[in-house]
């Protein structure tokens, strides 16, 4: 026990009522930092002024308890740039508060709230890169998505989005000149941006003492491809919905889908009908078993070095749900199935043989986990490659805006189904998945379980399904050919996508096509975390670490 | 008896001179030689391939020939054929030669092992000795190519290649040796005589006193130590792919690549070997020929690789250390004053 005096206990009840936030009693705890408010449609915002950004959001974090700092949206206007900080709590995330930081046209800079929530450190740099706000007292402002060489910031306004800038390699530093840094006995090396265990396009800048990892920076960037600005470009009824799908490409699409869909339908107030969340509830679901299994595949692949045994295994059962989903939606990957006010169409005829397929494979899952248990799990070997091993403890992980099974494995009892329900969650049966050792083998053991938990919740709405009455099944409701949202409502909504809590942030500006379109996405927050898993430890923990944080750099790069 | 005995008898010669005596000893090395590079040609483009499918739920090659078998052909003119690139800054000509060393020095080692049918090549007192010498010269290319390459994956896989053969090497010849006590010689064709007497007499059934059945302990030691000797799964961390991409041989490619990696397959058949040697009687078995029973002996051995590189994760780098030199030398030092202290006393 620590002789020094407690920290004075958060008071995480300030303005909690029966009604929910009380905003004004959060007001006057903020005092003369705010100078107006703002109505989002999922929480009240406060604006402040720019130099006052450490004081608004550490009395939120420290008095008022909003500890989780869910995404960082900035934006140009007319006449200022703005940076909405959207606030959390892990412990009720539909408490919500956001705080608005406007700053002047002629120079955008506002004080950095790193030093209050470590996760600023990328969303920060990203709002830097891509709209061109500065941050004061930023650790590493530079660019995150775009190469260093890049002209402008392309979300402002008078970006010229016709001209399109080559970046040639010999613009770059090359990164084999810079072989020992310091001139110290530690050995740089690059891993990736094409390394077999990066899972994609990710570099990893590596200083290395020994083989023991001194320093690990991660170099992202190389996959963007401005979803973000083509969203903006797409009208809100058909035009959006493709393309979640390809932010988290790994048979995750109808989880990012979700939270197009949930964002949209709030904020143009559009009603779904009970049938169409109980297929989207199954359809998620059977995507998360996919996005798990492949994870867990991968990691495999990790730690055993060859497509062994257990990666091909995990393809083999992810194929089955693919066939599913493909009989569902007519696709493999890019299902593009859900729509606003519902979903495309409903089950595939004939019903019975769908609810064959589906619960045989049911059927089957106890036994093949049990598998995966026996082979992986309970592999000797496997434990004592990742127990203990990548270990990030909670308080750190929740000041990363860690999210999802990486949250979970460290004891985060976090997960926005059941904490800010939506879909068809809140009347079925299931439960969350945590695990307490923080560690690779926690975080792998996460998504094992929640894969059971899937299973339990599609279970469950086939049975209703099945029983759903023939007349009542509306796939769709009444949704207009146009969706004109009033001039600037704000939104920001998010859901318990595979990797964690992915948002959306959007603001209309009267058109049929978002103002601003903003995507948080779990990975980028969570991959910003591998630092304190990985420095002190191996290469191998380094790797092993990198494949249970089970990132996608279609989602992290956008 | 060695190979060129064997031939001088086949071919009615009856006592050779030194001069004949030395080609047929060429000729009878040109002939080990081609069947062991004929196994590994099987090994590496198809059995390989097959064993890992049947483990992981796959088919495999099956489009050329029968069983697709032709791949080996098909393997062999691609492999040939492509490009050889070498790398800006290599350090020549040990860039060059470390492959070299590599097949060459796994291809030493069978010149004294006893394969049955009076196939040796030679049959020197230090047989034993010979064997753990020439293998260990493959660490020396390890260390040539990680080094030569100017590349640091290859420079971490040759460190750890280097760092883990010689934990390992010391309980594998310790092992070795406690067989030794036995048999009294390192000759290593009367290390395989003396594994011929019976051990057990049950009925019509006899077991011969082959070491592996003498003393379990001392044989699960060296097999260990030898999974770690040839680099295969749970000790593959000098090749290590996801982690250090190739380990040694990342800058390798076309006829490089292939010497490099033959060597590895030269290396886990002459593993099986010495274990065959040492442990199982060498060529000995009931009904087939001793040949045919040494082959076997030694794709065993190879089976059980691809079985472990299937199913088995790796160790970390610093846990492979940490077995070779707390666990397994303990262990082997343990076994071998027992080992002393019951042939003592017994004999």
């Amino acid at each position: 026990m620590s002789l020094e005096a407690p920290e004075p206990a958060t008071q995480a009840d300030v303005g909690v009522t029966d009604d929910g936030l009380d905003y004004d009693t959060l007001e006057a705890l903020l005092g003369d930092v705010v100078i107006d408010r703002e109505t989002h449609l999922n929480a009240e915002a406060f604006v402040v002024q720019p130099d006052r950004v450490v004081d608004a959001l550490s009395v939120l974090k420290n008095k008022a308890g909003f500890d989780h700092l869910s995404c960082v949206t900035a934006q140009e206007y007319e006449d200022r740039y703005e940076s909405i900080y959207h606030l959390k709590k892990f412990d009720d995330p539909t408490q919500e508060v956001s705080v608005v930081v406007p700053t002047s046209v002629h120079d955008p800079t506002s004080q950095s709230a790193e030093s209050v929530f470590r996760t600023a450190d990328w969303h920060e740099r990203e709002a830097y890169d891509l709209v061109g706000i500065e941050y004061d007292d930023h650790p590493d402002l530079r660019r995150i998505l775009l190469p260093e060489t890049w002209q402008g910031h392309p979300l402002r306004l008078d970006a010229d989005q016709e001209q399109p800038q080559v970046v040639p390699l010999r613009e770059h530093a090359n990164p084999l000149q810079e072989d020992h840094p310091g001139g110290s006995d530690t050995m740089f090396l690059n891993i990736g941006p094409h390394h077999p265990a990066t899972h994609g396009v990710l570099h990893l800048k590596t200083t290395l003492n020994g083989e023991q990892v001194a320093d690990v920076e991660s170099d992202i960037g190389y996959l963007h491809r401005c979803e973000e600005q083509m969203c903006q470009q797409g009208t809100y009824r058909h035009q959006i919905m493709p393309y979640p799908d390809r932010w988290d490409y790994i048979s995750a699409g109808m989880l990012n889908e979700w939270a197009y869909a949930r964002t949209a339908e709030d904020l143009a107030d559009i009603e779904v009908p009970e049938y169409a969340q109980v297929i989207r509830t199954m359809s998620a679901e059977l995507c998360r078993i996919a996005s798990h299994l492949l994870a867990l595949g991968t990691f495999a692949l990790d730690i055993y070095g060859d497509f062994t045994a257990i990666f091909m295994y995990s393809i083999r059962d992810r194929e089955v749900v693919q066939d599913i989903l493909e009989d569902l939606t007519g696709q493999r990957l890019m299902f593009n199935y859900f729509r606003l006010g519902g979903v495309a169409w409903d089950l595939p005829e004939p019903r019975e043989q769908f609810f064959e397929k589906t619960r045989d494979f049911l059927d089957e899952l106890p036994s093949r986990l049990e598998e995966y248990h026996n082979l992986v799990t309970g592999n000797e070997v496997l434990q004592m490659r990742s127990v203990d091993t990548g270990v990030i403890e909670p308080e750190v992980a929740k000041n990363y805006g860690c999210t999802g099974p990486v949250a979970r494995g460290s004891g985060i009892d976090y997960d926005l189904r059941r904490d800010d329900p939506y879909g068809y969650y809140e009347e079925l049966d299931w439960d969350v998945v945590t695990e307490d050792g923080c560690d690779n083998f926690s975080r792998l053991l996460v998504r094992l379980r929640e894969v059971e938990e899937s299973g339990k919740i599609i279970d469950q709405c086939l049975n209703l399904l099945e029983e759903w009455p023939e007349d009542e099944r509306t796939i769709q409701s009444n949704v207009p050919r146009t969706i004109k949202p009033d001039p600037d409502t704000e939104i920001y909504r998010a859901v318990e996508g595979a990797k964690g809590e992915l948002g959306i942030y959007i603001r209309s500006d009267g058109t049929d096509k978002p103002g601003r379109f903003k995507i948080r996405s779990p990975c980028f927050s969570n991959l910003q975390s591998l630092p304190e898993m990985a420095e002190g430890e191996f290469i191998p923990d380094l790797i092993a670490a990198l494949g249970s944080l089970d990132i996608v750099l279609g989602e992290v790069d956008r | 008896m060695t190979i060129s005995e064997t031939l001088a008898g086949a071919l009615g010669l009856g006592a050779v001179n030194p001069l004949e005596d030395f080609v047929l000893s060429l000729v009878g090395a040109a002939l080990v030689g081609t069947f062991i590079l004929l196994n590994t040609a099987v090994a590496g483009p198809w059995a390989k391939r097959k064993i890992t499918a049947a483990f992981t739920d796959r088919i495999a090659v099956n489009r050329i020939g029968p069983f697709g078998l032709l791949i080996i052909v098909a393997d062999a003119v691609r492999m040939l054929s492509k490009e050889l690139v070498i790398p800006d800054g290599v350090d020549r000509p040990a860039f060059d030669l470390a492959p070299l060393v590599l097949v060459a020095s796994a291809l030493l080692g069978f010149a004294v092992i006893p394969m049955g049918n009076g196939i040796q090549l030679a049959d020197p007192t230090v047989g034993l000795a010979f064997l753990f010498a020439v293998a260990s010269i493959a660490s020396v290319a390890l260390v040539m190519a990680g080094y030569a390459s100017n590349n640091k994956y290859s420079m971490l896989g040759g460190l750890r290649a280097v760092a883990q053969n010689v934990a390992y090497e010391i309980p594998l010849v310790v092992t070795a040796m406690s067989v030794v006590l036995f048999t009294g010689t390192l000759q290593t064709s009367e290390i395989v005589a003396a594994q011929a007497e019976p051990l057990l007499q049950l009925g019509a059934l006899s077991i011969p006193s082959w070491y592996a059945f003498v003393n379990p302990f001392a044989f699960v030691l060296f097999l260990a130590a030898n999974m770690a000797e040839v680099g295969r799964n749970p000790f593959d961390t000098p090749e290590a792919p996801t982690e250090i991409v190739a380990g040694f041989q990342t800058e390798y490619s076309s006829v490089y690549f292939v010497l490099a990696y033959l060597g590895e397959f030269i290396h886990i058949f002459l593993g099986g070997a010495i274990l065959a040697t040492v442990f199982l009687g060498g060529p000995a078995g009931p009904v087939l020929p001793g040949f045919v029973w040494f082959t076997i002996k030694i794709w065993a051995f190879f089976l059980f690789t691809q079985w472990c590189r299937s199913a088995i994760p790796r160790v970390r780098v610093d846990q492979v250390i940490e077995i070779g030199w707390k666990g397994m030398l303990v262990l082997s030092f343990a076994n071998l004053l027992l080992t002393a202290v019951i042939v003592g006393v017994i004999v």
